[in-house]
C-alpha cells in the first residue's frame, strides 16, 4: 500500500481526523458540539502517544482530558446555558484582522517545519522512554524537583479556587483595599 | 535555594494558621520568614557547592541570588504596605498565594531547565490572577482577572509551544545543552528552532507587559486591588526579566541575529504605545501601568544590547532594583490618597503638597526617579541601559528612548502639578498610617542612594 508501514498509515489517519476534529471544534457554532469534538480531538493524540509507545500517557490523557476536565467544561456550558443565538458577533474587521494574523503565523509554521523531514533523530522512537517504570524512575530521579514544586503549583491553583469560591461575609467594598 | 524553600514553607504555615488559628501571629512571622530567606540568600554568595542542584534543575549562581534578593526585599516592602489588604476575610489564603507566587518569582530567577522555566511561570502566574480578582464584589476586579487567566494561559501555551520547537530541534530540556547545541550546530540548526526562539520571545514579552503584547496590562493592573497592582508591576516584572534576561542572554544569546530585530521592533512599540496612551490618561494607577510599559521597553533595550560577560546583567539589576523600589514608593503614596479621597484620579493629588508635604515629598522623588531625573535612581538606570545600548547596532533606539522619555518627564510632572499648583476643595487632613510612612521614607532614601552611589549595584559582577 504505497510502500508505507501500517505504523505509517496509522499516523496518517490519526493526524488527518486529528486536525479535522480540531478544525470542527473552531467552526461548529454549538459550544456543546465544540467540546464533544475537543474530546474526540483527544482521542486522537492519544493515538499518538500509543504510536509512540507512551501507554501510560495515552490512557492519563484520556482519563483527565477527556474523562475529567471536558466533562467540567459540558456541565459548566450546560449551566452557563449557552446556545448559538446569544454568541456575540464580532465586527467584520475585527474577524479579518484576526484571520490575516493567524494565517501569517500558520504561514510562519509551515514554512519553519519545512524541511524537517530531513532531519536524523536523535533518539530512537521506539524507546522504552514512554513505559510507566521508566517513567516512575525518571520522574523520582532527574525530574524530582519539578515533580516536587507542580505541589506548590496544585496547592495555589487549589487556595486559589476556594478563595474564590468561598462566600464573603465582609460586605466592606471599598476600591483600594 | 535554602531562600525558595523557605518561602515555600511559609505558604503552606500560611494555610496551616487557619487550622490551628494563629492567624494573629501571622503576618509579623512572614515578615520575619521573608528576612530570614534574604539572609539564607546570602549565606549561599560565592558558594559553587550547591549549584547546579537537583539534576541541573535549578541553578543559584550569583546573578540568580541577586535578582532573589531584588524580590525578596521588594517583597518585604510590599508586605509592609499590604498590611490592612489582609485584614480582611481571606487572610490565610491571601498570605499563602502571594507566598507561592514569590516561590515561582523565585524559580524564574534561578532555572536552568525549560521545565522549571514554565512551572516557575505558572506558579508565579496562577495565584496572580486569583489576586487580581480577590476583590469579587467590584466588577473591574473580577474582569481583571478574568482578562488576565484568558490572556496568560495564552501566553502560557504559545511559551509551552516554542519549548516543544526547541526541544524537538535539540533532544533536550537542559538549558547548558541547548547552548552547547547552539554553539556546535554553528547556524545549521533547522529553521522550526528559530521559530521556537521567536515564540518563546513572544510569550516572554507577553509576560512582561511590553507591546504588541501589552493589551491586558492597562486594563489588569487598573482592574486589580492597589496592593496586588503594585505586587504585578514591581515583583512580577523582576522576575519575568531575570528569566527573560537568562533565556535571551546565557542561551539564545549567539542567535541574536534572529530575535534582535524583532525585540527592537518590541522596544520601538513599546516607547511609542505607552509614553503616548500615558500622556492622556487621567487615572493615577492607569498612568502609572502605562508607564511600566514603558520601562519594560527600557529593561529590554539592556538585553537588546547583548552585552557581555556582566554588561546586560548588571543594567537590568539597576533597572529593576531602582523601578522596583520606586515604584513602592508612589504606589504607598497612591494608596493612601486614594484611600482617603476614594479617588485614584489626577485631581485626588490636588494640594497634597500643603496638606501633608512629607508625602507629597516622597512622591516626588518617586517620581522623579521613574521619569528619570539625575540624582535619583531612575536617572542611572537609564544611564546605564544607554552606555551598553551605545556599542551596538541599535543606536537609533536611543532618539526614541529619549523622546520617549521626555513625554514621561509631562505626564509625571501633571501628578506634580496637581500636588502644589492646585488648591483641594475639601479641607479634610489625609490620614496616612504610621507603618506607611515609615515605608515611604526608607524607600525614598534608598531610591537617593542608589542614585547617589550606584557603583556599589552596577559593579556588583565584573
Amino acid at each position: 500500500m504505497l510502500g508505507l508501514t501500517i505504523t505509517q498509515w496509522l499516523f496518517g489517519i490519526l493526524s488527518l481526523m486529528a486536525i479535522m476534529f480540531a478544525l470542527m471544534v473552531v467552526f461548529t457554532r454549538n459550544p456543546v458540539n465544540s467540546v464533544l469534538y475537543l474530546v474526540l480531538t483527544f482521542f486522537c493524540i492519544a493515538g499518538h502517544y500509543l504510536l509512540l509507545n507512551a501507554q501510560f500517557l495515552a490512557v492519563v490523557h484520556i482519563v483527565v482530558y477527556a474523562g475529567a476536565i471536558m466533562v467540567l467544561f459540558l456541565f459548566i456550558i450546560m449551566l452557563m446555558n449557552l446556545n448559538p443565538d446569544t454568541e456575540p458577533r464580532k465586527h467584520i474587521m475585527t474577524r479579518l484582522i484576526a484571520g490575516v494574523i493567524g494565517g501569517v503565523l500558520l504561514f510562519v509554521f509551515v514554512g519553519a517545519l519545512k524541511g524537517a523531514e530531513q532531519l536524523q533523530l536523535t533518539q530512537s522512537g521506539a524507546s522504552q522512554i514512554g513505559l510507566i517504570k521508566n517513567l516512575g524512575h525518571v520522574l523520582f530521579t532527574e525530574y524530582l524537583f519539578p515533580f516536587e514544586i507542580t505541589s506548590v503549583l496544585l496547592l495555589a491553583a487549589l487556595v486559589g479556587a476556594i478563595m474564590i469560591g468561598k462566600k464573603d461575609t465582609n460586605i466592606n467594598v471599598s476600591r483600594n483595599s | 535555594m535554602k531562600g525558595l524553600f523557605i518561602i515555600a514553607a511559609l505558604g503552606i504555615l500560611a494555610m496551616l494558621a487557619e487550622i490551628f488559628k494563629f492567624k494573629k501571629v501571622l503576618y509579623p512571622l512572614v515578615l520575619v520568614g521573608i528576612l530570614g530567606a534574604y539572609a539564607a540568600n546570602f549565606t549561599e554568595w560565592n558558594n559553587t557547592l550547591n549549584i547546579p542542584a537537583f539534576s541541573n534543575m535549578i541553578m543559584f549562581d550569583n546573578v540568580a541570588l541577586v535578582f532573589s534578593g531584588v524580590i525578596l526585599i521588594t517583597a518585604f516592602f510590599w508586605f509592609i504596605l499590604a498590611n490592612d489588604y489582609f485584614e480582611h476575610d481571606h487572610i490565610t489564603d491571601h498570605f499563602a498565594l502571594v507566598l507561592f507566587s514569590l516561590v515561582g518569582a523565585l524559580m524564574l530567577t534561578s532555572f536552568s531547565n525549560m521545565t522549571t522555566l514554565f512551572l516557575g511561570v505558572e506558579i508565579l502566574s496562577i495565584p496572580m490572577y486569583v489576586l487580581a480578582a480577590s476583590q469579587k464584589r467590584l466588577v473591574v476586579s473580577n474582569e481583571a482577572g478574568f482578562k488576565y487567566l484568558i490572556m496568560g494561559s495564552f501566553a502560557s501555551g504559545f511559551l509551552l509551544f516554542g519549548i516543544a520547537l526547541i526541544y524537538g530541534a535539540t533532544g533536550s530540556f537542559d538549558l547548558m545543552e541547548i547552548r552547547s547545541y547552539i554553539t556546535q550546530s554553528n547556524g545549521n540548526m533547522p529553521a522550526f528552532f528559530y521559530a521556537g526562539v521567536v515564540v518563546i520571545l513572544a510569550a516572554m514579552s507577553f509576560k512582561v507587559s511590553a507591546a504588541p503584547f501589552h493589551f491586558w496590562a492597562p486594563d489588569v493592573y487598573e482592574g486589580s486591588p492597589t496592593v496586588i497592582t503594585t505586587l504585578m508591576i514591581t515583583i512580577v516584572k523582576t522576575a519575568a526579566f531575570a528569566a527573560f534576561m537568562h533565556l535571551f542572554l546565557v542561551v539564545f544569546g549567539k542567535v541574536n541575529d534572529v530575535w534582535g530585530m524583532v525585540l527592537a521592533c518590541i522596544i520601538a512599540l513599546s516607547l511609542v504605545i505607552s509614553n503616548v496612551t500615558a500622556a492622556t490618561q487621567t487615572n493615577v494607577k492607569r498612568l502609572l501601568a502605562y508607564s511600566s510599559i514603558s520601562h519594560a521597553a527600557f529593561m529590554l533595550m539592556a538585553i537588546l544590547a547583548n552585552s557581555r560577560p556582566w554588561g546586560s546583567i548588571n543594567s537590568v539589576l539597576y533597572y529593576t532594583l531602582a523601578y522596583s523600589i520606586s515604584s513602592i514608593t508612589a504606589f504607598t503614596v497612591l494608596y493612601n490618597v486614594a484611600k482617603n479621597k476614594n479617588s485614584e484620579e489626577i485631581s485626588a493629588f490636588n494640594g497634597l503638597g500643603k496638606k501633608h508635604p512629607l508625602m507629597a515629598l516622597c512622591m516626588v522623588i518617586a517620581l522623579f526617579s521613574l521619569a528619570g531625573i539625575p540624582v535619583t535612581a531612575g536617572f542611572f538606570a537609564k544611564y546605564y541601559v544607554f552606555s551598553v545600548l551605545v556599542g551596538t547596532t541599535y543606536k537609533w533606539l536611543m532618539v526614541i528612548a529619549i523622546l520617549a522619555s521626555l513625554v514621561g518627564v509631562y505626564y509625571y510632572f501633571k501628578i506634580i502639578i496637581a500636588m502644589y499648583f492646585k488648591h483641594d476643595e475639601s479641607h479634610e487632613p489625609i490620614k496616612i498610617e504610621f507603618s506607611h510612612v515609615l515605608l515611604m521614607i526608607i524607600t525614598t532614601l534608598i531610591t537617593l542612594a542608589i542614585g547617589i552611589v550606584p557603583g556599589y549595584i552596577v559593579e556588583i559582577f565584573g
